[in-house]
């Protein structure tokens, strides 16, 4: 992105960014040792304008609204700023650079949706004004209105033009399940797609559900349940309907588990019956019950780093009453402590998330009993350990990380509401991504691409 | 203490003279058992009545002794006196009811992170199991299980909410027809 740094970004730089970082200086709690602001330095959002999509054989009934949900996709994902209210006048076949030069735009894009068989083929074009010419072009596969991959399938197209600008993973095609409370008071779990549509119920057990994760190949998720009165351990392929249970062959909680990189893997805790502590099952081949932990402190909430040779969680072993997150090696041995813990200070930090991209590792926490719960970062590689703040508003929880490893969803609330929100580490935006609905432990999945295109090619052949 | 052992020196001279009798209830066969035999007289059907009646009710006591919630400081397990008086009356039911098995649920205030109140919760109950079997109630017959901050008693976000959800709470899971009054 060197090469697109002109006098442009220097001017944006200076107008917009600046005033933001000074006021997120002011009147928000401190905590000690930690510094505030952005987990990345802050970047250059080159404009980009999208042109009103085409249709053609048919197309044309579907262009607008796959049109509609890309320009939102590259909205929410925070990279570009995006030029809407395009006159008129500049809607054609032919693309005058030296026009979208001149009003300051650095990408255009262009979009065809052609009827084609089932279903319809969206030809994008990703312009680069500034080079004058075609950046980068494909042919995404579009199922029909009625088919429930048709918005999936457009966020697909959506993630393909930031790796175009960026050379980086997008989030768009992508969902995140959580917990919702019912009236009843039970937990079932939901899931709703990143761009806050599609809100649906996964699981219909009548009790307590907590703490789902995501396989890697986005296929199954894994959770906890109150299902025969005792919380366990289960897996459900969302594909199949298929449910797997992880035995439970000591008395205790089973609660908190994550999914190993290998996705066969799974990580929990158990609580309880004298001794707690980590365990690894692969539920796969359904065997293998391995101990990572043993004490009588509880360690909870584990997270495998994306090599899988680390793990982050959290645990009370300081015995202060104040929980805090450590990192270890996968094969155990002695954890290191990450959270920004001072003694004598009664701060609080919980429910690590390990980034799948760069060694970041998110959790939140408060530094006062009494305070809102805030969202920090851990930089945890090349041995610094750098803590920022990132949220400074409201009450944040539970974050976990989006596929392009700098958006995060958390559950919270604002002076409007209670919901989940997603915040980008970046540029430090905050978008409400549910609202009125009584959500918690929310988990990002990777991105769904593979899994959905495999489906369309099945389904359209 | 004194009034409770008061109450069980009652207990122990009133009960057992009907405690087969709930097993088999009125109109006889008379109980096998010699002690009744022994110490029962032919009793008109009001007295056998009033009898059975008080029985039901000490019986009835005894299960509310044992259902009835304990409460704990924020962000501890601590059992508080108070705490350990209800526990301690938990304990006579207990061993006069051998049969008897406990499921002790822990459960947290709204403060505090969803899975780290489902650990501390698991603290609770595990101190109050800890309590328990350290007055000789069998750890077999004391499961626990932590419910976090997910089911609140009083939705309400103030001080007195949060002290009414910090709670154990006791379900019997087995035995419920075997409860006795302490003896």
């Amino acid at each position: 992105m060197n090469r697109r740094a002109s006098w442009r970004s220097v001017l944006l730089l200076s107008v917009l960014l600046l005033p933001v970082g000074t006021a997120q200086a002011q009147d928000v709690e401190r905590f000690p040792g930690v510094s505030l602001g952005l987990t990345y330095e802050t970047r250059y959002q080159p404009p980009l304008a999208i042109l009103p999509f085409t249709g053609r054989f048919g197309g044309q009934e579907v262009a607008s609204r796959v049109e509609a949900i890309i320009a939102r996709d590259l909205r929410y994902s925070n990279r570009f700023v995006i030029m809407d209210s395009l006159p008129a006048n500049v809607v054609g076949e032919e693309v005058d650079y030296g026009l979208w030069d001149q009003m300051g735009v650095d990408w255009l894009l262009t979009g065809r949706v052609e009827g084609s068989g089932e279903g319809y083929v969206l030809v994008l074009e990703l312009h680069d004004v500034v080079f004058r010419e075609v950046a980068d072009q494909g042919r995404f596969a579009i199922p029909r209105q009625e088919s429930e991959h048709f918005r999936m399938a457009s966020h697909i197209a959506s993630d393909a033009v930031v790796w175009w600008a960026f050379e980086e993973p997008g989030m768009a095609a992508s969902r995140i399940a959580f917990s919702r409370m019912g009236d009843d008071g039970n937990q079932e779990l939901w899931m709703v797609d990143s761009d806050g549509e599609n809100l649906r119920r996964i699981t219909n057990f009548g009790t307590t559900t907590l703490s789902p994760d995501w396989s890697p190949d986005g296929r199954r998720v894994v959770y906890s349940s109150y299902k025969t009165g005792l919380p366990r351990v289960y897996e459900l392929n969302l594909e199949t309907g298929e449910e797997r249970q992880v035995p439970a062959p000591r008395s205790g909680d089973y609660i908190t588990p994550s999914y190993h990189p290998d996705g066969e893997r799974v990580v929990f805790s158990v609580v309880g019956g004298g001794q707690s502590g980590l365990y690894t099952y692969n539920i796969a081949e359904g065997c293998c019950m391995e101990s990572l932990t043993q004490s009588r402190w509880e360690d909870i909430s584990p997270r495998f780093s994306p090599s899988g040779d680390r793990i982050t969680f959290n645990s009370n072993r300081l015995g202060l009453g104040v929980p805090q997150i450590y990192t270890m090696s996968a094969s155990g041995g002695q954890p290191q402590l990450v959270s920004p813990f001072i003694y004598g200070q009664p701060s609080y930090f919980t429910s690590p998330d390990w980034s799948a991209v760069g060694d970041r590792i998110a959790f939140h926490g408060r530094a006062e009993r009494g305070q809102p719960y805030q969202i920090l970062v851990a930089e945890v590689g090349g041995g610094n350990n750098r803590v920022v703040q990132l949220t400074f508003t409201g009450r944040n929880e539970d974050p976990s990380w989006a596929p392009d490893g700098r958006h995060l969803v958390a559950s919270g609330e604002r002076s409007w509401g209670r919901g989940l929100f997603v915040v980008d580490a970046v540029t430090g935006n905050v978008r409400q991504l549910l609202t009125g609905v009584r959500a918690q432990v929310p988990a990002w999945s990777p991105s769904l691409a593979p899994r959905v295109e495999q489906q369309l090619r099945t389904t359209s052949h | 203490m004194h009034s409770r052992l008061i109450l069980v020196a009652f207990l122990v001279a009133s009960v057992p003279l009907t405690a087969c009798r709930r097993e088999q209830p009125p109109p006889p066969p008379p109980p096998a058992e010699e002690t009744t035999e022994e110490t029962t007289q032919p009793q008109q059907p009001d007295d056998d009545n009033d009898a059975a009646a008080e029985r039901a009710r000490a019986i009835a006591e005894a299960r509310s002794i044992l259902e009835e919630r304990v409460h704990f400081p924020f962000d501890e397990s601590t059992i508080t006196p108070e705490t350990e008086q209800l526990l301690l009356q938990k304990v006579e039911v207990l061993q006069a009811s051998p049969n008897v098995q406990l499921r002790i649920e822990g459960h947290c205030d709204e403060r505090g992170s969803v899975e780290y109140n489902l650990a501390l919760g698991n603290r609770r109950a595990e101190a109050v199991r800890q309590f328990l079997m350290d007055y000789g109630i069998s750890g077999d017959r004391l499961q626990t299980v932590s419910h976090g901050k997910e089911r609140p008693l009083a939705p309400e976000s103030n001080e007195t909410a949060w002290a009414q959800n910090r709670r154990a709470e006791f379900i019997v899971t087995a035995g419920g027809d075997q409860i006795n009054p302490p003896s």
